[in-house]
């Protein structure tokens, strides 16, 4: 295996699984055939022709199947991301209910609704009798003081409403796939890779003394997460993007709203953001179907 | 995608063909990556206006030959007709020709 094939090799890995199997060395000989003699090192017009075909390629196998349906279950899987990301880093103090936590998050993942509807309750009971101050279950002596990636306590600033409103449309969106019934398809691993970024406190960029403070790392993964909603309801010219961004910027909202005393410049535009990439994501489909009345190719 | 369907009316072809036969048609101006043209190719699948002719194993590696569909051909006609169309707009102008 030459230099040049095994890095064309490693870049395929963009592509999902069973299409690599089915296409993989197909693309890998058209690849090696339009390559200059002697060359080792992909193009870079290659190199990002194959990271986007193969993200198009996976966002456009995520919206297979019902739409509203799937789109409630990405809307669940980013709470439920998020809601572990919230207990990450007090791990050593609630190791029982982190794991519940991240047991949630893969039965949410693998599509089983009805193992994740009792972790979600569990889970959410606790987070909602934590930021009320209020024993349940166990006796956790509060505050629970954080192990890594911050520095504040569990729910120091956050008021139970936001937190129950956060567990609530989970929980919610969980009964109404119960109710649906058929199976889902599971979501990607990739979502792991959201928490840490999530959880983690810094880099601070708000003033210092703001109540509260949103870090750079979650700000950056939450807006990159509606990005790629907004690309993928371009692509897909579907309603569920819209649907599962608009159900995780309503919580993000309601956590806001609990702050609307403190709210500074930074916060409205952080928020303006979200209900931009929201509101552009349930806006492109549309923009499809106006254009569909005269047949192009474009 | 024009290109594509205007280089699959000379007959099947496989990626690298039709990769060759666009950047010939457009004198060099297009010229899409394998990735891109990949996704162009699976699009224009699903829209059935191309398909699968038949699969051959070369240097060990399975290779798609694709054809146009009779409804990739009205469309593709459709498109030239539109684009004559309005070029003909400006051409059939006498201030143009002068």
């Amino acid at each position: 295996m030459t230099p040049l094939e095994r890095r064309y090799r490693r870049l395929l890995r963009a592509y999902p699984h069973d299409y690599r199997s089915a296409y993989g060395d197909e693309l890998l000989d058209v690849l090696l055939e339009s390559a200059a003699p002697l060359r080792t090192v992909p193009e870079p017009r290659e190199a990002t022709g194959l990271v986007i075909g193969g993200l198009r390629e996976r966002l456009t196998r995520a919206g297979r199947g019902s739409s509203w349906a799937n789109g409630v279950h990405l809307g669940v899987t980013a709470l439920c991301a998020a809601q572990l990301a919230a207990l990450l880093p007090y791990a050593p103090a609630i190791p029982l209910w982190t794991s519940l936590s991240a047991l949630a998050l893969l039965a949410v993942l693998r599509g089983r609704v009805r193992p994740a509807l009792p972790l979600v309750l569990l889970t959410g009971a606790k987070a909602v009798a934590v930021a009320s101050g209020e024993p349940l279950f166990d006796h956790l002596l509060l505050p629970v003081e954080p192990g890594f990636l911050t520095d504040a306590p569990l729910f120091a600033l956050s008021e139970p409403p936001p937190v129950a409103t956060d567990y609530a449309l989970a929980l919610g969106g969980l009964l109404v796939l119960a109710v649906y019934g058929r199976p889902l398809t599971p979501r990607s691993w990739w979502w792991w890779a959201v928490v840490p970024p999530m959880a983690w406190a810094g880099p601070a960029w708000m003033e210092s003394g703001t109540v509260y403070p949103i870090s750079l790392s979650r700000m950056a993964v939450e807006l990159a997460l509606l990005g790629m909603a907004l690309w993928a309801g371009r692509l897909s010219h579907d309603p569920r993007w819209a649907l599962g961004a608009t159900i995780y910027v309503t919580v993000a909202s309601a956590r806001l709203w609990d702050h609307a005393a403190d709210l500074t410049r930074q916060h409205l535009a952080y928020w303006g953001l979200l209900v931009f990439l929201a509101g552009a994501t349930a806006l492109v489909p549309f923009g499809h179907w106006r254009r569909a009345s005269t047949p192009r190719l474009d | 995608m024009y290109f594509v369907l205007t280089t699959l009316l000379d007959g099947p072809m496989h990626g690298h063909a039709i990769l060759k036969g666009v950047g010939e048609l457009s004198g060099g101006r297009v010229r899409p990556s394998v990735g891109t043209l990949y996704g162009i190719l699976e699009r224009l699948s699903e829209r059935g206006v191309i398909a699968v002719d038949r699969e051959e194993v070369v240097n060990g590696r399975s290779r798609r030959y694709f054809r146009i569909t009779d409804a990739g051909q009205a469309v593709v006609r459709a498109e030239a007709r539109r684009m004559h169309a309005a070029a003909a707009l400006v051409i059939n102008r006498a201030t143009f020709a002068g």
